[in-house]
């Protein structure tokens, strides 16, 4: 018991303690610029190919948008988990979060990806919905687009210009069109 | 007939001391706790449904969200299977960096870990003073990843940010003061009347009934079985030449000294994988294909097992994770509160064996 308080008393009669229990201060509330937080613009143009909306893991959270002055991605911060991929996606820098872009410039990271389109014929319902979301090729001619109903269903006319964007695959009532997006982790050799 | 049972108390599915909803109930005569059952189903996420049909920079993210505290371990485990499917070699730099996060992650949960038992038995300025030197872990954390707790640090083929040299500095020193503070707290832990009235020679565990129950991770540790530790089995913590800390008694007190002693544990191989850290990349690509994996990793709680089969563009077609906290969590109310001396107990016993009801359930 005694031996107790004794080490209780040790305790609080630490200089240390005693300064901290005087001076004790909450931490500054400030932000550490390394934290990943909501990615935000860095006013560089943004080229609409819709890489970052190709990977975010987040469903609706990020969307590449046409303004007056050209496209611009957004972000809407009750879906983005700040996870930061779509900043280390953007090949334009467009983007930015935390350290994100600069650890990707210093490291020369990036990823590399492919896509597979699929639709499932027995699910797909010929709604047409894939085909009028798709946001490629909607200002050339009428073959530049990636999908088309045509005779009864959904053709892939030109699955080379398939920017993974999953637009289709958000769209579709019905899970019918699927879009495997194959991403690999690159890092170019140091110079 | 005779009666056994006075009443039949019943503690959660809400209650103080549990940080997720679970419930005990304890069959008492008198104060004495004859047995315990255990009540689960109260927060079911069906994370493995969600994480069907989606590739792995998806899944690596609801992986991370099975579990708050120990999330960087489900993050690497998840990576490793898909790395094992598709043959995916990891660059030096990269598997070194992934244990320091992995240790660091460690750190904050076993700390975390001990400041819920510290509560529980009321020792609320240990708790304090160890939430105060979480911070200091997590902000090492941040400094590495860019984020506290859902990291996502590791992808298929590597890491996603180098660490730099100031950045090496800053968490060596944030270290050093962790270790200072920890081995204050755990020599706090190991000399406080209190807590040893509380904590040595409750819910005792012997080494058989430990390995009958498959208890794993610390609480297996503190009950002598040291080759539950599956860091034994990973090839970096090999090169690191790893041996598990492991105690003989198998209480509250064992359990909790376990902890302590792994977060000194990690402390020193994040200075020794810091000190031999390779030069070189941090990702060496390759994609995911199709194949099936059955992968295990040393979680905070223990061992963490993944079964995975992808289709041939990296897909998950199915998904299985068995996570440590279900061993746990059976252990602990089979062999350890057994005809303990009150219902307190009870909940403290419960708490040092760390049961992570959020894994548990996914
Ligand atoms: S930070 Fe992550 S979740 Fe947020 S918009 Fe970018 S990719 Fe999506
Ligand atoms: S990846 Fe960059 S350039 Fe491409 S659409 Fe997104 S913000 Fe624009």
């Amino acid at each position: 018991m005694s031996e107790s308080i004794i080490w209780y008393l040790r305790e609080f009669l630490r200089t240390e303690w005693i300064r901290k229990f005087l001076l004790a201060k909450t931490d500054p509330l400030v932000t550490p610029p390394y934290f990943k937080d909501y990615p935000t613009l860095t006013g560089k143009e943004c080229t609409a190919c819709y890489q970052c909306m190709m990977i975010c893991p987040a469903p609706g959270a990020i969307a590449v948008l046409r303004h007056d002055d050209g496209w611009r991605p957004e972000i809407y911060p009750g879906h983005c988990i700040r996870c930061g991929l779509c900043v280390e996606a953007c090949p334009e820098d467009v983007l930015q979060s935390g350290r994100v872009l600069e650890a990707q410039h210093r490291d020369r990271t990036g990823f590399r990806a492919t896509f597979h389109l699929s639709i499932d014929r027995e699910i797909c319902m010929r709604c047409g919905n894939c085909c009028i979301s798709c946001p490629v090729g909607r200002e050339g001619e009428p073959d530049g687009a990636v999908l088309k109903i045509e005779k009864g269903g959904v053709q892939i006319l030109n699955s080379d210009l398939c920017t993974g964007c999953k637009t289709c695959e958000v769209n579709c009532p019905n899970r019918g069109i699927r879009v495997a997006r194959v991403v690999e982790g690159v890092q170019e050799a140091a110079a | 007939m005779k009666k056994t049972v006075d009443v039949s108390i019943p503690i959660g599915p809400m209650h103080p001391c549990w940080k997720e909803p679970i419930r005990l109930k304890c069959e008492t005569i008198g104060e004495r706790v004859l047995r315990t059952e255990v009540e689960l189903g109260y927060m079911k996420k069906g994370i493995e449904r969600i994480m069907r049909g989606r590739p792995w920079q998806e899944v690596m993210f609801l992986a991370e969200r099975i579990c708050g505290i120990c999330s960087v371990i489900h993050n690497m485990v998840f990576i490793e299977a898909m790395e094992g499917i598709s043959g995916i070699a990891v660059p030096p730099r990269a598997a070194y960096l992934r244990v320091v996060v992995n240790e660091l992650d460690r750190m904050e949960s076993h700390i975390l870990a001990n400041f819920s038992y510290c509560y529980t038995i009321e020792h609320e300025t240990l708790a304090m003073y160890l939430l105060n030197v979480r911070e200091i872990v997590l902000d090492q954390l941040e400094r590495i990843t860019g984020s506290r707790i859902n990291t996502a640090y590791m992808i298929p083929g590597g890491v996603r940010f180098d660490i730099t040299e100031e950045d090496a500095a800053a968490l060596l020193a944030g270290l050093a003061r962790v270790e200072e503070d920890v081995e204050r707290y755990t020599r706090m832990f190991a000399t406080s009347y209190l807590i040893a009235l509380r904590s040595r020679g409750v819910g005792t565990m012997t080494r058989e009934k430990a390995i009958e129950a498959h208890a794993v991770g610390p609480t297996g540790r503190a009950s002598n079985v040291p080759e539950c530790d599956l860091r034994l089995q990973h090839p970096t913590y090999q090169k690191l030449g790893f041996t598990p800390v492991c105690r003989t008694e198998g209480d509250n007190f064992a359990r909790n000294m376990v902890r302590f002693d792994e977060v000194m544990q990690s402390i020193s191989l994040i200075r020794q994988c810091i000190g031999q850290l390779p030069e070189g990349p941090i990702r060496g690509g390759g994609a995911c294909t199709a194949g099936e994996i059955t992968y295990q990793g040393e979680a905070p709680r223990g061992e963490l097992t993944y079964y995975i089969k992808s289709d041939e563009y990296g897909r998950i077609i199915d998904i299985t994770v068995r996570t440590p906290s279900i061993m746990n969590i059976e252990a602990c109310t089979h062999h350890m509160i057994n005809d303990v001396t009150s219902v307190a107990d009870v909940t403290s016993t419960f708490i040092s064996s760390d049961p992570c009801v959020a894994c548990t359930e996914r």
